[in-house]
């Protein structure tokens, strides 16, 4: 494919779309990639004309791809015991002394992606990843029950644009603890995290997302379950000019179980989507899924969740959804879209979803114990939010929570 | 102490605004325990929040004064370090907030307001145990987040608590009787006289005489219309007990 046929394929490309032409066009001929990039210009960078993205554009966000404004990035101590594979924007650094148990394999290839046509951003990765100039994919393999967690940095700053992708496999009674530091710095980044999850294994993922005004983010989970097999997600994302945190997450076999919790602390400026598809493709399969978001003036979260149950392999599902909100200021936005869409008959599936301010009465009535009002709503937005939190890797939970209450000090102090 | 001059207020905004304190005068000198009692809609949990400084309840004249200093003007947490103490009739649910956190940031925020130096924790855990135990407080209770799921009478139990540990120098008590059972009632009561002292007064809201019999009040004021109609000992309280409002009104309250 020349650059003209490429280039053909969009239909009136922005500068940034062009720019990704350009990049891709670069890059040697190969048909994974080539697939992907042909789902990703069927929609080009997603829109709001796009239904699944009509609350978070990534075209007008981002006119030109530009190596963002340097700021100070507040970063997490990875954990002592940790295993630290760190993405650099172009390639990964992996350590020497991994556990038994685990095995990380860098790739010049790009395996295939599914579901490419539903996922513009996770398309236009796998296009630009997996190639001999650099070895931006991970493949690995656990096949024992880790005792020390992975923690995959992804510290891009200083580039244009990064791509990256990571595919674990869990073989059956394997685990998996990882913790992912998502702290930005280009002007756009976009990581592909893949867990395929086999028969009676275990995965918990614990997420930290941070970003510029002027940068723009994806970070797209896609995790599937086999028989057994366990997943438990907790993230908090502090958004980016244009930041989405997706995750679609399916059921092969019964009896799975997946735990999704986020919070998302968007300041003035930001955008932060947290997004999720859980197919319950098996029976009796449990989800837990639990969003809460404390939006200051001028900041912007979006909610979009949705559970979707097939007829008869769906049965027995027991799935329970809850978005809730808090608007910090006047001039906080709020968009969310809890969706069941249920065709299965016997199954127990819950959804709730809440916007407001914090309770005023609550306020008062510490402000009779004699804590100052700002103290008194940033005490109530911590304890709000940390229980979202709370479920996050041992090691790095109490510094989530800090992160959260940094935040929300400085919010209550404007 | 407390003193309040001619104090008209009202409730809700606009047309909806409803005059519902008018023109009280009342004063607690300090070392002295005064009884409010009045029927329904009298406005004694009013009186309570203007004193407090509640937002929505608007003074719209006379005075508030405590030691000398006037109250009114200030925000509520000012008032609380300045002395000044509520035990809510409903006290409210702080979801995911643990007792003992909640009542040491109160504390810590007063003495701050103050220029005092911070309770330590050691200090701080000693004094909640030592309290906890005289109100038959679990110290799991003081784990758990402030009066999120907690029985009636709990709650009025954590607001003594709350009380004991702040050490106000002035203490209004809502309705603390509601909701308690009689050894409840003794506990809490207990709680209240071992705060009385020569430098703090304290106005006890009640419907009924029987809290009265566990902590005698010097005054007692019958209230009613947004004032003061009749004060006396706390032989009034009693004769409330017999003749009920109506009779000591002599017209239907």
């Amino acid at each position: 494919m020349t650059l003209t046929d490429v280039r053909s394929r969009f239909r009136d490309p922005t500068a940034a779309e062009l720019q990704l032409i350009a990049k891709y066009a670069e890059l040697p001929e190969d048909a994974r990639r080539a697939r992907a990039f042909e789902a990703f210009a069927q929609s080009g960078l997603p829109h709001r004309r796009m239904e699944q993205w009509k609350w978070t554009d990534f075209r007008s966000g981002l006119k030109s791809i530009e190596r963002p404004a340097a700021r100070n990035i507040s970063r997490l101590t990875p954990p002592d015991a940790a295993m630290v594979l760190r993405f650099d924007g172009q390639s990964w650094h992996i350590p020497g002394d991994l556990e038994e148990g685990l095995a990380v394999q860098e790739k010049s290839q790009a395996p295939a992606l599914g579901d490419a046509e539903q996922l513009p951003m996770a398309a236009l990765t796998a296009s630009l990843t997996g190639h001999p100039q650099s070895a931006s994919v991970l493949q690995i393999e656990v096949s024992k029950p880790l005792r020390r967690p992975v923690f995959l940095d992804f510290d891009v700053s200083g580039r244009e644009m990064a791509f990256s992708r990571v595919a674990f496999v869990i073989r059956p009674e394997a685990g998996l603890d990882v913790i992912e530091q998502h702290t930005g710095g280009a002007g756009l980044s976009s990581a592909v995290i893949e867990f395929s999850i086999q028969k009676n294994a275990r995965v918990t993922r614990t997420l930290l997302q941070s970003g510029g005004a002027d940068e723009t983010t994806a970070i797209t989970g896609l995790v599937s379950l086999e028989e057994n097999a366990s997943y438990k997600q907790t993230a908090l994302g502090f958004g980016a000019g244009v930041a989405r945190i997706e995750t679609r997450l399916a059921y092969l076999g019964a009896h799975g179980v997946a735990t999704l919790n986020a919070a998302y602390l968007p300041a003035g400026g930001m955008h932060v989507d947290f997004t999720s598809h859980i197919l319950h493709g098996a029976e009796s399969c449990v989800t837990r899924q639990l969003t809460k978001g404390a939006v200051a003036e001028g900041g912007r979260g979006v909610f979009q969740g949705k559970f979707h149950v097939p007829r008869t392999i769906g049965q027995y599902t027991d799935a329970d959804m809850q978005h809730q909100a808090l608007l910090l200021d006047n001039g906080a936005e709020v968009f969310a879209k809890p969706e069941l869409e249920i065709y299965a008959d016997d199954v127990e599936c819950a959804h709730g979803n809440t916007s407001g301010q914090l309770d005023e009465t609550a306020l008062f009535y510490m402000q009779q114990r004699g804590i100052p009002l700002p103290q008194a709503r940033a005490m109530l937005t911590e304890a709000f939010i940390a229980e979202a939190l709370a479920d996050g890797h041992p090691d790095v939970v109490e510094a989530l929570t800090c992160a959260s209450r940094d935040f929300l000090r400085m919010e209550g102090q404007d | 102490m407390l003193k309040i001059e001619n104090l008209c207020a009202s409730v809700g905004e606009g047309d909806e605004s409803k005059a519902i304190i008018n023109g009280l005068t009342l004063e607690v000198p300090g070392g002295e325990v005064h009884a409010i009692m009045g029927p329904n809609g009298a406005g004694k949990s009013t009186l309570a929040y203007v004193l407090t400084g509640r937002e929505g309840y608007e003074v719209t004249g006379g005075s508030v004064s405590l030691a000398g200093e006037d109250l009114l003007g200030m925000e509520p947490d000012t008032r609380a370090a300045k002395g000044v103490f509520l035990s809510f009739q409903y006290p409210v649910e702080i979801p995911g907030v643990p007792v003992m956190t909640f009542v040491r940031a109160a504390m810590n925020a007063q003495r701050k307001a103050r220029g005092e130096e911070e309770i330590s924790a050691p200090d701080f855990i000693k004094k909640a145990r030592e309290i906890g135990a005289t109100l038959k407080i679990e110290a799991e209770m003081l784990k758990r987040p402030v009066n999120v799921g907690f029985s009636g009478g709990e709650k009025k139990r954590l607001e003594i608590f709350q009380m004991m540990m702040i050490e106000p120098r002035f203490a209004i008590l809502d309705e603390t009787d509601s909701g308690l059972d009689i050894d409840a009632l003794k506990t809490v009561s207990d709680g209240v006289n071992a705060l009385r002292s020569p430098d703090r007064g304290m106005l006890v809201i009640t419907h009924y005489q029987r809290l009265l019999d566990h902590i005698r009040p010097d005054k007692v004021h019958v209230f009613a219309k947004g004032r003061v109609v009749k004060t006396g000992g706390p032989e009034l309280a009693e004769q409330l007990e017999r003749e009920g409002y109506d009779g000591i009104l002599g017209e239907p309250a």
